[in-house]
């Protein structure tokens, strides 16, 4: 085995292990609104969502090329800027969740891997309008997108339906977010492990083992879908003993009206190859069908946040990107860094875990 | 100059596929809804005729959801 070898395989792990977070983080995001509007027990929606996070790892590959194409020239990347990169996304998903502050995952991945190729091989080597056409408009379009589209739906279904018995309709409803949890859990794999998908293409293609351009191979299709399928199921054992303190309080049509609205923000976007922040889509669709039945029922603290993390999440994680990048440098070009690096990365994790689970806090999505 | 960096044109088909799917599925969904609903009103109180335009309604609006969201990850595979 070779140094080159070894970097990529750090990179890999620290990629599935990122994807693996991703789907233990955004568990609640997909299964809260089923769960808290009935329309599925807790074992069931976490189980159901975890297989179709699987499943829709295999539905496209747009976002994963955007990730390994269209963000940073691959061609002036090396495993280790894919490794600074993911160490910045990491890091700075770490450093929000501890201070309780909104973070996106997405844009953290994107900023970490732009601001490692940068510190690496200059200006040259990012894609600024790549950067701008592809996150950062679909970053601010989205959200809004999926508040429009959730507020209208809730508007056209209590027109059509105001007039009936609510008890047919609830029933109607529940089992409809059978299919719109479904689809948003597709919809959420779809797009989240595509991100993985494309930092491990790039670090394949740093390495020399994928052409550029080429799809992603099969084994890392498969590996991203399982990772982040596992984050899913592990994640929602969590959720499930949290209920019921976290979770929004809807009716079952504002909850279908709010899936439905993520699942076509996210799946729309993900044809055309936008690497979205699924968490904040979702939170725009839940916060439309709130805004749709009363303007004062939309949690504008909610939307501050997100305002928040949409300044503050790309150049942090491009920041601490730039810096493990040369960090990682001081050690030379080998695999020293990245495994020193990787070693005090995964002792802090697990030190941070434990200090929050003991306090009794919660990892926020 | 933004226009030029921007992929306006995938821009906006996210955004009219986005209303599309997630208003047209609404739609045939309150629709199924309001068929299984209304027929059930219609049978209580004898209206036979009623009841079976409601039924119509019903699988009307079903057939329409699952062709919808069908089509819909059609286009995704595809």
């Amino acid at each position: 085995m070779t140094e080159a070898d070894l970097i990529l395989y750090i990179v890999v792990a620290t990629a599935l292990v990122f994807d693996f977070t991703n789907g233990f983080h955004d568990t609640a995001n997909v299964v809260a609104t089923s769960i808290s509007t009935r329309a599925m027990s807790p074992r069931l929606a976490v189980v159901y969502a975890a297989v179709l996070n699987f499943a829709g790892a295999f539905i496209s590959l747009e976002v994963a090329a955007t990730v390994a194409d269209a963000v940073v020239d691959a061609s002036a990347i090396t495993p280790t800027v894919v490794f600074a990169g993911l160490t910045g996304a990491i890091s700075w998903n770490l450093l929000t969740w501890y201070f309780g502050l909104p973070s996106s995952s997405s844009h953290a991945l994107i900023g970490g891997v732009v601001g490692a190729a940068f510190a690496a091989a200059g200006a040259g080597a990012v894609h600024g309008d790549g950067v701008l056409s592809k996150v950062m408009i679909p970053a601010v379009v989205a959200p809004v997108l999926a508040f429009v589209v959730g507020a209208l739906a809730i508007v056209i279904c209590y027109r059509m339906l105001g007039r009936q018995r609510p008890g047919p309709v609830t029933r109607g409803f529940r089992f409809g977010q059978i299919i719109s949890g479904g689809m948003l859990a597709l919809a959420h794999g779809t797009n989240d492990a595509q991100k993985t998908m494309g930092i491990i293409a790039l670090a394949l293609i740093a390495h020399g083992s994928l052409e550029q351009g080429a799809d992603p191979p099969v084994w890392v299709i498969v590996s991203a879908a399982t990772a982040i399928a596992l984050g899913t199921y592990t994640g929602g054992w969590r959720i499930i003993r949290t209920m019921g303190t976290r979770i929004i309080k809807m009716d079952a049509a504002q909850g279908f009206s709010a899936q439905g609205a993520g699942a076509a923000v996210i799946m729309a976007s993900s044809h055309f190859g936008f690497p979205l922040s699924t968490t904040h889509v979702i939170s725009g669709g839940v916060m439309g069908a709130g805004a749709g039945k009363r303007l004062s029922a939309v949690r504008w603290g909610v939307a501050g946040n997100i305002l928040a993390a949409w300044l503050l999440t790309l150049p942090a994680a491009a920041a601490i990107g730039a810096v493990t990048y040369g960090v990682a440098h001081l050690f030379g070009d080998g695999a020293a860094g990245p495994a020193v690096i990787a070693a005090v990365g995964i002792a802090l994790y697990f030190v941070t875990i434990v200090q929050r689970a003991r306090k009794g806090q919660p990892v926020p999505g | 100059m933004i226009a030029t960096i921007v992929d306006t044109t995938a821009l906006l088909e996210t955004i009219v596929a986005a209303f599309v799917a997630g208003l047209g599925v609404m739609f045939t969904f309150s629709l199924a809804i309001l068929g299984v609903s209304g027929s059930i009103e219609a049978n209580r109180n004898g209206q036979r005729l009623q009841a079976a335009f409601y039924v119509a309604l019903a699988v009307l609006g079903t057939l329409a959801t699952i062709a919808a969201i069908t089509l819909g990850l059609i286009i995704m595979v595809g």
